[in-house]
């Protein structure tokens, strides 16, 4: 087997990884056993205090809620428009200006597109917060409403980062055979049924790769987020990463920050594995 | 050809290659970290920051220094000082810092260099006599000196003369008391006049640090001393040797309690949001009639307003006094320090007595014009005596002289507390919890996180 | 209902226009459009918003009618932001070369292995990216710094390919899985070597689907800041990072960072273009029965 092609056409992937992530990772998990505190001159071992103090905090938990409920409705929002967009977009015929202009907001810096959004959605200058939204009865402030604050995050991210899962879904589906749906037709199906039976199988592979990067990216959100609100009001949009981040190099504490990355990295690893498991083993 | 007319050729060439090798390193590099390019030295690193003007290539001829300048936002520029410190990398010499966390933080952590050994060189760039004191105290950790200070500013009050005027109140509120009832008539006004796209007052309300050096300032005027530790405790030393707990729950509610309400009756909707880029915004957009206690962001926004009515009728006024009869604090320094790993720090200095001396000052007067400045020469001086009324300019300069730099602990756990403060903040005026709910959770935090520090053993 | 045929060689890869109820083509139009307001509203805004003054961008109600200023773009080319659109372009070309080269044998093999071993590489490379990006940038940093690659574009190039590659990969696996294994077979008794499948038969069919990667890739790197931004100065410094300095502490140049974004749009733009013609060859194409 070890001279197999099928080796050696991976080998430099693998290796190419290995070489940039081993190090980082093992340097990582030394980080989250350690006590290091910038202020403090003093460097040890500290077992699991790292973890148990961060279990102990109010912030913790309400970061996994909050990346939770963020992580969640973008994702299914996302999903949703970036399938339909892909089925509308996917003929050949279809204007090619519009698959590519479809694709641009992925283009403009999460750093940008939060400072476009959270001017747009200010409620004293924006145009859709100060603007629009009163003009049809709406008086909250988007942003400084702790749901309001959320949903303004969600659409920022989906408006940001629905083009990616857009071209996933517009290459896969041009891998169904023009046949099937031929076929279909002969037997007299209507749209909803091609949809349910050819169309949706055909990209079950790509549905399920699609929402693990997504839920990956989501994951480390950040600049988008914290351009926006800062994590706000107070800490109803502070995910994980903001969290995170904040521990780092606020609080100094880069052994409580370690910390929370492995723990991070194992819960992500654990549900892939699930999903992994569930849906993308091909049983042969 | 003989063998040694050779070998002396050959030994010249060596010769002449070294000699243009150590000509080529005399002269040294000295790397900057900073943040606000076009803003932060711009009369050398350009509008973009990435030029190098006339000026600054004179300095470099003259003494012999390459200085190489790297912009960043605020934020990034932190993790980046971060990372260089932490790991000792030495990329930086000279880093920025603000003495609201990053100057406690960096020094108590053993990264930066004690500038009060340094101050008799490079006079005739930073002679430290000339500035203003309370700018230098404002980087004295435990006594010594960390940074010098660039740009900087202390508390005031911006506002709407003609609106005030309109609502009866012709001289501008010297208490809080009287502020608060001043406010109030404006807001009771505009109700009356239908008024609904004015706020009566824009302050900051973003969870994280942003609000917390105003609020720090409240604090100060409702208690009269820093009221964060018993006895008001200002250095780590202090609290260790009197235990001192946090009292957030005690002396510190009355300030907090009074920012949140007047955000809550008289800020703009989104203020739990609003950052110092709001409340310019907001300002400059004719949308405020009051900003306070950090006036600057009022001067920020009459830089770039094109709005008439706040353009001719803008009016400086004092901080207001708290019951404690001390003046509503707001007090910042944009410093710059030496890193502890800087390979040639004698070079680091004079390069920052050059960026914080009286000629980049002068500069900086001259290109945004604001009436802040380091050097009392450069406040009265001709630049700002022909833009701005002689009383604004005293005003300004009494503001300094009643400000207390250190109206916050100075503690190398200050950074955390200024986002924690900040958040608490933010949570209390978006109405998602109550004052005393977030000062309690603020307590147990504070407890825990001196404890763990090690401050009460 | 009628399922694969393995009697056709290369199965037809198009989705052809079949002609479908009048409901159904009023609900994508409506979809249609209102996906487009939402995509296209603010990217308008923005480009608007460079051409005003600093006040006038943000002023309520918006002035559509307005006398448009340069003085954003002026800013751009005086300043040095060129620069960094060049490292930007570089890094990101080499990203979408790299994991192509290297991406696409990968996945063709994976998706050629037995199910323990493709399953267990795929997801190890998958699990590459589940670290959290503000846990690994602090080791990172000392990697790189320990091999003296800090401000260099190798060494952003190279953090970005940890990231895009597992992309690549798996977006290349799940097409390359579509594909019947009975190609490969009917190549090799015809004496092909791995190599040559590869590049004669499966290249050639899978152009869309690299062409979608190549984008994704692409913008990705392009896009990145926070590893860009940790690993480099001033040498190295992408168009994120020179956006992200403008937001500045004491200034707000809205019109300014509104101009480099739409500048940055079109180097992706002429990018996207061009890659996107080959995912509609790929279509006209189809391919021969």
């Amino acid at each position: 087997m070890l001279r197999d092609w099928r080796l050696r056409f991976v080998a430099p992937a693998i290796l190419a990884l290995a070489m940039v992530v081993f190090l980082p990772t093992g340097y990582l998990f030394w980080m989250s056993v350690t006590h290091w505190v910038v202020t403090d001159p003093d460097i040890y071992f500290a077992g699991i205090d790292n973890f148990s103090g961060l279990i102990d905090t109010h912030d913790f938990w309400n970061a996994w809620r909050v990346t939770l409920a963020y992580l969640t409705l973008s994702s299914a929002l996302m999903l949703a428009l970036s399938l339909g967009l892909a089925l509308c977009l996917a003929e050949a015929r279809s204007a090619r200006v519009l698959r590519v202009l479809v694709v641009m907001p992925l283009v403009i810096p999460p750093v940008v597109a939060g400072f476009t959004w959270r001017f747009l959605l200010n409620s004293e200058m924006g145009f859709i917060g100060a603007f629009l939204l009163p003009s049809i009865g709406v008086r909250t402030s988007m942003l400084a409403d702790p749901v309001g604050a959320l949903f303004s995050v969600v659409i920022a991210d989906v408006w940001s980062r629905t083009p990616f899962m857009f071209l996933i879904f517009l290459a896969a589906l041009q891998g169904i055979p023009k046949d099937y749906y031929e076929a279909a037709r002969v037997d007299g199906a209507g749209v909803v049924q091609e949809f349910h039976f050819i169309t949706l199988p055909m990209l079950k592979g790509a549905i399920v790769m699609a929402l693990l990067f997504r839920v990956i990216d989501a994951i480390n959100t950040f600049e988008l987020i914290y351009v926006m609100t800062k994590g706000g009001p107070g800490r109803a949009t502070q995910t994980l990463s903001l969290f995170g981040w904040k521990v780092a190099f606020q609080g100094f504490d880069l052994g409580r920050s370690a910390a929370l990355g492995v723990m991070m990295l194992a819960i992500t690893l654990i549900c892939a594995m699930i999903v992994f498991n569930r849906f993308l083993k091909v049983r042969e | 050809m003989t063998v040694a007319a050779v070998t002396k050729r050959n030994l010249i060439a060596m010769a002449v290659g070294l000699a243009m090798t150590a000509a080529a390193s005399a002269q040294t590099e000295v790397n900057i970290v900073a943040f606000a390019p076009g803003f932060a030295w711009a009369n050398l690193f350009g509008p973009s920051g990435t030029e190098k003007t006339e000026e600054l290539l004179a300095f470099e001829k003259k003494e012999g220094i390459t200085v190489n300048m790297e912009y960043a936002d605020e934020e990034t520029a932190r993790q980046k000082v971060l990372l260089d410190l932490v790991n000792g990398t030495g990329r930086y010499d000279l880093v920025m810092l603000g003495s609201d966390g990053a100057v406690q933080t960096y020094s108590y952590a053993g990264y930066l260099e004690p500038l009060d050994g340094y101050l008799d060189q490079a006079k005739d760039y930073f002679d430290p006599s000339g500035v203003y004191p309370q700018f230098l105290d404002a980087n004295r950790v435990n006594g010594k000196l960390w940074a010098l200070p660039y740009y900087s500013f202390g508390a005031g009050v911006i506002y709407r003369k003609d609106i005030f005027d309109k609502y009866g109140i012709t001289e501008f509120p010297k208490t809080t008391e009287e502020l608060e009832k001043a406010l109030q008539t404006v807001k009771e006004g505009f109700a009356k006049d239908g008024v609904t796209n004015i706020s009566v007052l824009t302050m900051r309300g973003a969870p994280g640090e942003e609000p917390s050096l105003d609020l720090a300032g409240f604090v100060y005027a409702f208690a009269g001393f820093p009221a964060w530790f018993e006895g008001g405790a200002v250095t780590p030393e202090e609290i260790k040797a009197n235990k001192a707990k946090p009292i957030f729950t005690g002396a510190f509610r009355d300030g907090f309690e009074t920012f949140v309400r007047w955000s809550r009756e008289f800020g703009p909707p989104g203020i739990a949001t609003h950052t110092w880029v709001d409340m310019m915004n907001i300002y400059g957009q004719g949308k405020a009639v009051v900003l306070m206690p950090s006036a600057i962001n009022g001067f920020a926004a009459l830089g770039g307003t094109e709005n008439k009515d706040v353009k001719e009728h803008t009016a400086f006024a004092a901080s207001p006094v708290g019951p404690s009869g001390k003046p509503i604090q707001s007090f910042w320094t944009f410093s710059v320090g030496i890193s502890k790993f800087s390979k040639d720090k004698e070079a680091a200095y004079k390069v920052l007595a050059f960026l914080t001396g009286k000629q980049s000052m002068e500069a900086f007067a001259s290109q945004i014009g604001w009436p802040y400045n380091t050097f009392p020469e450069i406040t009265h001086g001709p630049v700002l005596s022909a833009k701005w009324p002689k009383e604004t300019l005293d005003t300004v300069e009494e503001s300094y002289e009643t400000a207390d730099p250190h109206y916050f602990p100075y503690i190398p756990e200050l950074n955390e507390f200024m986002d924690r403060i900040g958040t608490a903040a933010s949570e209390a005026i978006s109405g998602g919890a109550t004052v005393d709910e977030v000062l309690a959770n603020l307590q147990t935090w504070a407890e825990d996180r001196m404890t763990r520090a090690g401050y009460y053993k | 209902m009628t399922v694969a045929h393995a009697e056709h060689a290369r199965p037809v890869r198009t989705v052809t226009r079949l002609s479908r109820p009048r409901s159904v083509r009023i609900a994508r139009i409506v979809f249609l459009g209102a996906t487009l307001v939402f995509t296209l509203f603010p990217l308008l805004w923005l480009a608007i918003g460079s051409f005003k003054t600093r006040y006038e961008a943000l002023s309520l109600p918006p002035s559509i009618v307005f006398e448009p200023t340069f003085e954003a773009y002026a800013k751009i080319i005086a300043g040095g932001f060129l620069h960094s659109f060049g490292n930007s372009l570089t890094i990101a070309l080499t990203n979408v070369t790299l994991a192509l080269l290297i991406g696409t044998p990968a996945a063709f093999a994976l998706t050629r292995m037995t199910s323990g071993a493709r399953d267990n590489l795929s997801f190890w490379v998958l699990s590459i990216r589940m670290a959290p990006l503000f846990a690994i940038i602090l080791p990172l940093y000392v990697l790189f710094r320990s091999v003296g690659l800090l401000d260099t574009r190798v060494a952003v190039a190279f953090a970005h390919l940890t990231l895009t590659l597992p992309l690549a990969v798996w977006m290349l696996m799940t097409y390359f899985r579509s594909l019947p294994i009975e190609i490969d077979q009917a190549a090799m008794i015809d004496g092909a070597s791995p190599l040559q499948i590869l590049w004669l038969i499966i290249v050639p069919m899978s152009r869309p689907m690299l062409a979608s990667v190549a984008i994704v890739v692409f913008i990705f790197s392009w896009n990145e800041f926070l590893l860009a931004f940790i690993l480099t100065s001033r040498e190295a410094q992408t168009v994120p990072v020179a956006v992200a300095g403008l937001a500045g502490t004491m200034t707000f140049d809205w019109p300014l960072i509104a101009a480099i974004s739409v500048c940055s749009m079109i180097p992706a733009f002429i990018f996207v273009g061009f890659a996107e013609r080959h995912i509609v060859a790929g279509l006209a194409l189809g391919a021969v029965k």
